[in-house]
């Protein structure tokens, strides 16, 4: 064995700074949850994506020359990039983008507004059904007991309606309109968020912290808020997004057999179904709104499982 | 078992007492009563009509009565056609069903591999198609699938054949190659949702103790899978049959539509379109107890296969 | 010794396993060596996360891999290489030449499937034996573990048994092809105290009824001290001291060893034997430290400690521990300067 110097075996001690093991940096859950979503490029591109979909939609039928409603009689179901020859644009050398439908609308603003139309469907049906579920959730899972035994079993008779044949048949009293397409779908779409809600508030009412919170005399109303809501938030993200385009898909297919928004309004769902009359002579009517469609919901789909896998990486596969 | 049964009967019978209640309170609200139609009927077949559908009542009988009708399967007539509801119900639902059946079928039987397949395959490029496939199949409503395999497959291949073969038939159901695109149309949204749940439950399952005693014991990955974990990882996709089926049967009502199938959901769409009350409720409070008969099917279907099940008091 | 002249089932030679995470390459297990002589018991000692569970793991290789690797070391079970073998070989090992029981029996029986099924499973899949054979056979492996009722017990579903009913099932199913090898990992870290003797005293049965070699891993110095015969104390990947139980718990040199017994309680000690704890936590194996992986904890630790890893210093016949104050020239704690702290 070879000779070591003495001085090698001075005594230091233990090494209080360096004894905790865990050496990585310890990070909120938040900024944690961030970086992970920023690293995930698809949900990135998906929501860059959403945004300026929202913002097209908001802003290009502003500044297109042409109005969704104004009929060009004379040029109608034109194809792409076909100039306008309307007497009202004469000398004007604008241009139908996306074509016009058989009674000469322009496409592309058409497109456009139907996206704000369809997505403020979307946004309000899905903030109302968060509302109600974070309500009646909250309540019924933080008083348990009785109050959640019977508001559950209310939830599964609700449940147990299918849907669609509901909101159907609400859609045929209640005037047509984009509110009553809201409303429609948050008489029945709410259940899914108050369950989920419940269930937060189930598995955390019974951690220390709520215990404490509660010794120390904080209302119900107080914890409620201050403490069960901020913990069940990532869940609630995810499913918020993940409920966006299922109400898209929601009003596509209202719209689609016939209880759509009324008439001259245009909406993704109103456009696929002009588009389906016609498509077989001219199938672009059809492939626009449905790209559209697609496209949307594929991005709310592939971010909220981006939001997912950031929030619980266990579920990360 | 016998209280699990019990509970779950319970509750399709108020969900479905609760479904008829709302049909019929909804219709009540409708604007005018239901023979005020476009058509102006002389006021001697009006009262007649009324006597006959008690609208002369107060309307606790006339739901008193409704309630019995429903009971002995008197839905009214059509409005359009003034045949009885139940007639057109059970002609045009055989349609519907073989349609709807082969649909969640084969939702649930390639959605189950697929999603398998995508789980065992993790990571690698063989989930990842599954996975793509998936994801387009939740993101492209049905409508648009059934228009686009209409458009291609049915239009443009059969164009591009030179006109000879109908490959796929654009419309109808009769010959079985009318029947491929309906059915997958149908399918492909469910197919889509079954294996994305598939594929989570299968590496859940997969990651389970169990599945590493299975391992120890020295069984092959085939046999782990086969044995082990097919079985409790479909038990969450079982659960998902009763909204599969309910998406399914009000897929059908534009898959039919576009694919001009005779079934109930192009009637219900066309009723819809014409205002044909009568015929909307009843196929409404049909669709509704059909859906949650299936759901009631599902739930006992499954405290079957899952042992657990019997010993759960609640 | 007498153990060594038993034939030798299982060598473990300077072990090496990482497992490839995001961060990076986490050493679980950095050089681990020991072997294992028919019909003896060795204990694996060490806080969570020092790598028993991944070195019992391996030489069964149940870890996937990928993430985990073995970048060096050989396992030799028998006479089968073990880090080079197949699959298809490695399905042939399991369950018949070396089993293993897992801590939480709550998860670990298929809860869809029946408990004699499951033992039946394995005895189908290594013997030649029809359905019906092993049936019997599964009943009698109920039994040998005392199970009351087997037939009836068999034809139930795990969720029926109790934990302490489910681990014993459990070592039925490990036993079920007599293996030579049987790996128990914190066999009774989730059950009840009381539950706890029996499935001990269970355990040491069949260690005197067959001959099968048992690895036992526990943090429970109390569990080690009933029935080993040999006792490995691990600590960040590496094992730090190894010899036989009265060596470990009497003649100990490695001061991790020291402090691990110094933070058992027992009955008998004297009342100024105060309880110590051991401030601090192992270290991250994403990243580990150059020198002793227990310096930074150690209380005597040395200039030298934190720059260089300690070899293996043998005691006596069997005994070896790995820390620098072994060392010959290490000079007298006066002289080193140490302070009692």
């Amino acid at each position: 064995m070879d000779k070591i110097d003495k001085s090698r075996f001075g005594w230091v001690g233990s090494d209080p700074e360096h004894r905790e093991g865990l050496s990585r940096p310890s990070i909120t859950y938040w900024r944690d949850a961030m970086n992970r979503l920023v690293k995930n490029r698809v949900a990135l591109v998906c929501l860059v994506f959403i945004i300026l979909l929202i913002l097209s939609c908001a802003i290009l039928p502003f500044i297109s020359p042409f109005n969704s409603r104004e009929q060009h009689l004379s040029e109608t179901n034109q194809s792409f990039f076909t100039p306008c020859e309307d007497s009202r644009f004469e000398g004007q050398n604008h241009m139908h983008i996306f074509g016009t439908d058989k009674l000469g609308r322009d496409t592309w603003t058409r497109t456009f507004e139907g996206g704000r139309v369809s997505l403020m469907i979307a946004f309000a049906a899905v903030f109302v059904n968060l509302i109600i579920g974070i309500i009646y959730g909250g309540i019924s899972g933080y008083y348990g007991g009785a109050v959640d035994n019977v508001m559950m079993r209310i939830v599964e008779i609700v449940n147990g309606i299918p849907y669609l044949i509901i909101v159907v048949l609400l859609m045929m009293i209640l005037k047509q309109g984009t509110f009553t397409m809201v409303i429609a779908y948050a008489t029945v779409g709410w259940t899914g968020m108050a369950r989920l809600v419940r269930g937060q508030a189930l598995s955390l009412k019974n951690q220390e912290f709520v215990t404490a919170a509660e010794a120390m005399g904080a209302k119900p109303s107080r914890i409620i808020a201050k403490h069960l809501l901020p913990n069940a938030l990532s869940v609630i993200i995810i499913n918020v997004t993940l409920a966006v385009p299922s109400a898209i898909f929601t009003e596509a297919f209202l719209s689609y057999i016939g209880l759509g928004v009324p008439v001259p309004m245009p909406s993704w769902g109103i456009l696929a179904q002009e588009g389906s009359q016609v498509f077989q002579v001219y199938p672009e009517k059809l492939w626009i709104p449905a790209i559209a469609i697609s496209l949307t919901m594929l991005s709310f789909n592939l971010l909220g499982d981006g939001l997912r896998d950031a929030f619980d990486p266990r579920l990360r596969r | 078992m016998a209280k699990y049964i019990l509970k779950r009967v319970g509750y399709a019978i108020v969900t479905l007492f609760v479904l008829v209640t709302l049909t019929f309170f909804m219709m009540r609200l409708l604007p005018g009563d239901p023979f005020t139609g476009e058509k102006q009927l002389p006021e001697k077949t009006m009262a007649a009509l009324n006597a006959k559908y008690g609208l002369d009542k107060p309307v606790t009988t006339q739901y008193i009565m409704y309630l019995g009708n429903c009971l002995h399967g008197d839905l009214g007539l059509s409005l359009n056609t003034n045949r009885p509801v139940t007639t057109i119900i059970g002609e045009a639902f055989t349609y519907s069903f073989d349609l709807g059946i082969r649909a969640v079928l084969m939702a649930f039987v390639v959605g189950v591999l697929l999603g398998t397949l995508a789980a065992i395959k993790r990571g690698r490029p063989a989930d990842t198609i599954c996975m793509l496939i998936a994801l387009i199949g939740v993101s492209v409503p049905s409508f648009i699938v059934a228009s686009v395999l209409q458009y291609f497959l049915g239009l443009q291949l059969y164009f591009a054949m030179g006109k000879t073969v109908h490959l796929f038939a654009v419309t109808g159901w009769d010959g079985f190659n009318s029947k491929i695109l309906p059915v997958f149309a149908l399918a492909f949204g469910s197919l889509a949702q079954i294996s994305r749940l598939m594929r989570t439950s299968m590496l859940d399952v997969l990651g389970q103790d169990y599945i590493k005693t299975a391992k120890a014991k020295g069984l092959s990955q085939k046999a782990i899978i086969w044995k082990h974990a097919i079985r409790n990882a479909i038990m969450p996709v079982v659960t998902v049959l009763g909204p599969i089926t309910a998406s399914v049967l009000t897929g059908g009502f534009v898959v039919e539509s576009v694919f001009a199938v005779p079934g109930l959901g192009r009637y219900f769409v066309q009723s819809i379109q014409n205002r044909d009350f009568t015929m909307i409720s009843g196929t409404t409070i049909f669709y509704g107890a059909f859906l949650i008969i299936a759901n009631l099917v599902v739930d006992l279907a499954y405290g079957l296969i899952d042992p657990r099940v019997k010993l759960e008091e609640g | 010794m007498a153990k060594d002249m038993n034939k030798k089932v299982l060598s473990v030679n300077n072990l090496h396993v990482s497992f490839d995470t995001y961060a990076g390459e986490v050493q679980a297990v950095r050089g681990v060596t020991f072997d294992l002589h028919e019909g003896e018991v060795l204990a694996i000692v060490g806080e969570s996360g020092c790598g028993k569970s991944v070195t019992a793991q391996t030489i069964m290789k149940l870890n996937p891999m990928p993430p985990a690797r073995i970048p060096e070391g050989d396992v030799t079970l028998g006479d089968v290489d073990i880090v080079n073998a197949s699959e298809k070989e490695m399905q042939k090992l399991r369950g018949k030449e070396v089993s293993m029981i897992f801590q939480d029996p709550m998860t670990c029986l298929n809860p869809t499937k029946k408990v004699g099924k499951q033992i039946v499973e394995a005895i189908v899949h290594h013997t030649h034996m029809s359905r019906e054979e092993a049936k019997a056979e599964a009943i009698k492996c109920l039994t040998q573990v005392n199970i009351p009722n087997p037939e009836e017990r068999a034809q139930q579903y795990p969720h029926e048994f109790s934990g302490g009913m489910r681990q014993r099932a459990m070592i039925a199913m490990a036993l079920s092809c007599n293996p030579k090898v049987l790996i128990a990992d914190e066999p009774t870290t989730a059950l009840d105290v009381t539950i706890q003797a029996q499935i001990m005293d269970l355990l040491a049965k069949i260690k005197t009824q067959i001959n099968t070699a048992i690895i036992l891993i526990t943090h429970d110095l109390g569990v080690v001290a009933s029935m080993a015969d040999r006792v490995a104390v691990m600590y960040a990947g590496k094992i730090v001291e190894t010899g036989t139980c009265e060596d470990i718990f009497y003649r100990n040199s490695h001061p991790y060893t020291q402090a691990l017994l110094k933070s058992l309680p027992s009955v008998d000690a004297d009342k100024k034997d105060r309880l110590v704890s051991i401030a601090g936590s192992p270290p991250d194996l994403l990243d580990p430290p150059k020198g002793c992986g227990f310096a930074a904890r150690c209380t005597r630790c040395m200039h030298i400690c934190r720059e260089e890893q300690p070899p293996e210093f043998t005691i006596g016949d069997g005994h070896t521990a790995s820390c620098w104050l072994l060392h010959p020239d290490c000079p007298s704690a006066e002289e080193r300067g140490e302070k009692d702290v």
